[in-house]
């Protein structure tokens, strides 16, 4: 069994109060009071990389800190697990993947030689994603509820997939989903919690003005031009090259510099054939900026989203898109496509702009960088915005109020 | 015997003729001194002046017979060794009279100010113990000094001890100038409700000589040094107003979102989902952006209005549906109606409206409210407004919309115990005839509190 305890990133709630006021930090704790002392265990399949592990990172904590008895443990699995556990992720995601019954048996048996993994006489078992979600088969002996937090958007999945997991997830007492379009019907209950962005977290902390024209000066981005900034890995549903399309429609008319800044996406087959598309669409134009950003990198990234002048996300198809939530933090106007969970961030018109095209990409562009006013005004809403429904402190109270509501049926809950 | 008076009687004669002779000026001047005090304080107004009066009748007429006594004494043949003993004496005597008569003085005079000090517990007994010791330890220096005692070890051992008192009971000493300062200063009294800079406010339950019990809205009791008092700045808003028999409660709203696994892809899905709709959809749909999206100018429209507007393209319909007033309705089914009723009337006029793209269903998602009771209590309307000021955003939600509309309420929960608790029916009118679908809540707050200052003022 392996437990995560603490790490470098912790912060205390405390931290958090001249961001989101004594308000807000005053209702969790009114929150917790209600919970205190009740055991939650957290169990997915990593401490490190991806979204899940890093909000975990800074919830469990947070939880302890108002007097939840919260702790993290993650299953162990070779290599052949995690390459199954792949596919049913993109099978969730509704890519056509084959799993043959002999995978299937690998990962049930997995997820078996990982049951000692549970603790006994818990509250709360709080489930990530599908690498984990057999360990309900003890859920006779552990008792407690049990939660399945699917941070995939399963809104179209493989059938077969479906199928086989489908009857598992239907025995867990709730399922949460990050949007509601990402969801898919279920005979148990549905819960919607977005995910969060944590303000104090390198990606999304303040930045000296120094920090922010040492980076720029690094990949050679002028300061004084406006900047239009796309981050996210070179893959083609990022659409990176009707990015540049959009730009160059822009550029006709106002004079300045695009940005796409991406880490490189090894897993990914297309990601060398994308990068060339890219580099050949950008050749002929030096204000366009190619760049591959090394892992690790948050700071940067952080200075980029805040120097730039307008943050586009002109995804094809997305997951829940926080990259949003970080510029909208940063009061940047945004221009998006309304695909996955951006429409959730981007209000159009109130929060940002969203289009759903090249040309409505550029149309949103030029009316931004010819208005500053209206840039402003979105940008200031925008992070209003990402303050009340989209940082850490608003996904705590959420799951605090979770594992209360799982013990109610009705719609008033009087505590 | 005979022969001695016979060669004696003018030196007893005369000195006794001194004494008499003062006596008879003490009984006259006792008249005319207190004839012309009598006059004089009275047009002064000062309180004191039955005090002085009545403490000092007495003892002037002894203090004339004491100075006949020195007098005869004086003129008088005795030996000198015995004469000195005698004026001695009668010194002394005087000094201890005026010792008592002070001691007196200052009982009657501390009883008095104490008094004026209404609301201020000061330990009377301590105080006057304090100072009648004080005059005490003084006129028994004054004596000692007087019979030519050496009293410097005395003062040495009196200033040691007094300086031993002031270093270790220094906050107590500050805390009860402090004191005496707030109650001549008349800077707050019992039943007021105050301010600090610091942030604490409540209602002032008893002043002491020491410190001042505060009485918060979360029914908390607070209790300030009367040092931190005087140097705070302090808003004193004067005497409580009608107290309400039985307090408001405030509590909190908070909400999660339940997917009922209904979603619709059509117009006419969307009505016939709406209307197998419980409440709790209804109001999820209708009010959801009123929080979520409370900082905001001019707010979004109702969930419906926009998936019209974008995923339908029907901006007429999007309009009319932003344009229902949820004021009008008092329960979330007539709510309900009444967007059925409006899309089912546009239908008929247009009733070839396209379908959607997959992806841009609309996803029925319904509210689970969790009610949690706040610390915080109003008796009055100055305690209200205190607390509207520092409430969550969720629980001034709690109390004007959902009140209102989800839990049938006739009307928000302020104006109910405005009108059913303080008899406030005006003010409570003015906040029912507030539209709250058209401010931010913080706007919102603003409203109320505004409406509650203009009230007390």
């Amino acid at each position: 069994m392996v437990n995560k305890t603490n790490k470098s990133t912790v912060h205390k709630l405390d931290d958090y109060l001249p961001i989101v006021g004594k308000n807000t930090i005053d209702e969790l704790k009114l929150l917790a009071d209600h919970l205190r002392g009740i055991k939650v265990q957290n169990i997915n399949s990593t401490y490190s990389g991806g979204g899940v592990a890093e909000i975990l990172n800074r919830m469990v904590p947070l939880l302890n800190q108002l007097g939840i008895d919260a702790t993290w443990d993650v299953i162990r699995g070779d290599e052949r697990f995690f390459d199954i556990t792949k596919k049913i992720h993109n099978a969730l995601h509704g890519m056509d993947q084959h799993i043959s019954q002999e995978e299937y048996d690998h990962y049930l048996d997995i997820n078996r030689q990982n049951l000692d993994i549970l603790r006994p006489g818990g509250n709360i078992y709080f489930i990530h994603d599908p690498q984990p979600a057999m360990l309900i088969s003890r859920k006779n002996e552990t008792g407690g509820r049990w939660i399945w937090r699917c941070h995939v958007d399963v809104s179209n999945p493989d059938d077969n997939v479906w199928q086989f997991l489908e009857k598992t997830i239907e025995k867990y007492d709730a399922v949460i989903f990050s949007a509601p379009n990402f969801a898919h019907p279920l005979n148990i209950r549905q819960f919607i919690i977005s995910p969060s962005i944590d303000p104090l977290s390198d990606k999304n902390i303040e930045l000296s003005r120094s920090v922010i024209e040492n980076t720029l000066n690094k990949y050679g981005i002028d300061p004084e031009k406006p900047s239009i900034v796309q981050i996210s890995r070179f893959d083609r549903l990022k659409d990176p090259v009707g990015v540049i399309q959009a730009f160059k429609m822009v550029k006709k008319g106002i004079d300045c510099q695009l940005v796409l800044a991406g880490g490189t996406a090894t897993d990914d087959p297309e990601y060398e054939g994308v990068l060339k598309d890219v580099m050949d669409y950008a050749s002929d134009d030096k204000d366009i900026k190619v760049l591959l950003i090394p892992p690790e990198s948050d700071i940067e990234i952080n200075a980029l989203q805040r120097a730039a002048t307008i943050i586009i996300q002109k995804s094809l198809k997305e997951g829940f898109g926080l990259t949003i939530s970080e510029a909208l933090w940063k009061s940047k106007p945004v221009v998006a496509t309304a695909v996955g969970g951006i429409p959730l961030q981007v209000i159009n018109k109130y929060t940002g702009l969203l289009c759903y095209s090249i040309d409505g990409a550029a149309y949103a562009l030029k009316q931004l960088l010819t208005n500053s006013e209206l840039a402003a005004w979105l940008g200031k809403n925008g992070r209003e915005h990402i303050r009340q429904n989209f940082l850490i402190t608003r996904h705590l109270k959420e799951y605090m109020l979770l594992f209360i509501a799982l013990n109610y049926q009705s719609e008033i809950i009087y505590l | 015997m005979a022969e001695w008076l016979n060669q004696n009687w003018v030196n007893i004669i005369v000195p006794f003729s001194v004494f008499m002779a003062f006596c008879i000026i003490g009984l006259w001047a006792r008249r005319v001194i207190y004839n012309y005090l009598i006059k004089s304080l009275s047009r002064s107004g000062w309180s004191g002046q039955e005090t002085i009066i009545h403490s000092t009748r007495g003892p002037i007429f002894f203090w004339f017979i004491l100075f006949g006594a020195f007098v005869s004494i004086q003129i008088s043949e005795i030996p000198h060794g015995i004469k000195d003993v005698i004026v001695k004496l009668i010194a002394s005597i005087f000094i201890i009279s005026i010792i008592w008569l002070m001691i007196i003085l200052i009982d009657r005079l501390l009883t008095l100010y104490l008094n004026e000090f209404r609301g201020l517990k000061l330990p009377e007994k301590y105080v006057a113990a304090a100072l009648r010791t004080t005059i005490l330890v003084v006129g028994v220096l004054i004596l000692v000094d007087f019979w030519g005692w050496p009293i410097t070890p005395l003062l040495i051992l009196i200033s040691a001890l007094i300086l031993i008192a002031v270093v270790a009971l220094r906050d107590a000493i500050l805390n009860v100038f402090s004191g005496f300062e707030i109650a001549a200063s008349r800077l707050a009294r019992v039943g007021d409700f105050i301010k600090l800079g610091s942030g604490d406010e409540g209602y002032i339950i008893e002043m002491g000589w020491r410190n001042i019990k505060l009485k918060t809205p979360d029914q908390n009791i607070l209790i300030l040094p009367n040092s931190k008092l005087i140097k705070e700045s302090i808003i004193n808003y004067g005497h409580p107003l009608k107290k309400a028999d039985t307090p408001f409660r405030f509590f909190t709203r908070l909400h999660l979102k339940e997917l009922t696994g209904q979603k619709a892809s059509y117009i006419t899905d969307l009505v016939d989902m709406i209307r197998e709709s419980p409440d709790a959809v209804i109001y999820y749909h209708t009010h959801h952006f009123l929080e979520e999206h409370h900082y905001l100018t001019p707010e979004p429209a109702n969930d419906f209005s926009i998936w019209v507007g974008d995923a339908l393209d029907e901006p007429v319909l999007s309009e009319k549906l932003a344009n229902i007033d949820t004021l009008a309705y008092t329960s979330l089914s007539a709510l309900k109606s009444a967007i059925i009723k409006t899309i089912e009337q546009y239908l008929l006029e247009k009733p070839d409206i396209k379908n959607i793209k997959a992806g841009r269903e609309f996803n029925f998602v319904k509210s689970i409210s969790i009610v949690l009771p706040t610390p915080f209590y109003a008796s009055d309307l100055r305690e209200f407004v205190e607390v509207v000021r520092k409430i969550t955003i969720g629980s001034l939600y709690y109390h004007v919309f959902e009140s209102r509309l989800r839990l049938q309420k006739r009307s928000n929960d302020f104006s109910v115990w405005f009108k059913d608790c303080l008899g406030e029916d005006d003010l409570a009118d003015k906040l029912d005839e507030m539209v709250p679908y058209t401010y931010t809540l913080e706007a919102l707050r603003s409203q109320i509190i505004q409406q509650i200052e203009k009230r007390i003022k």
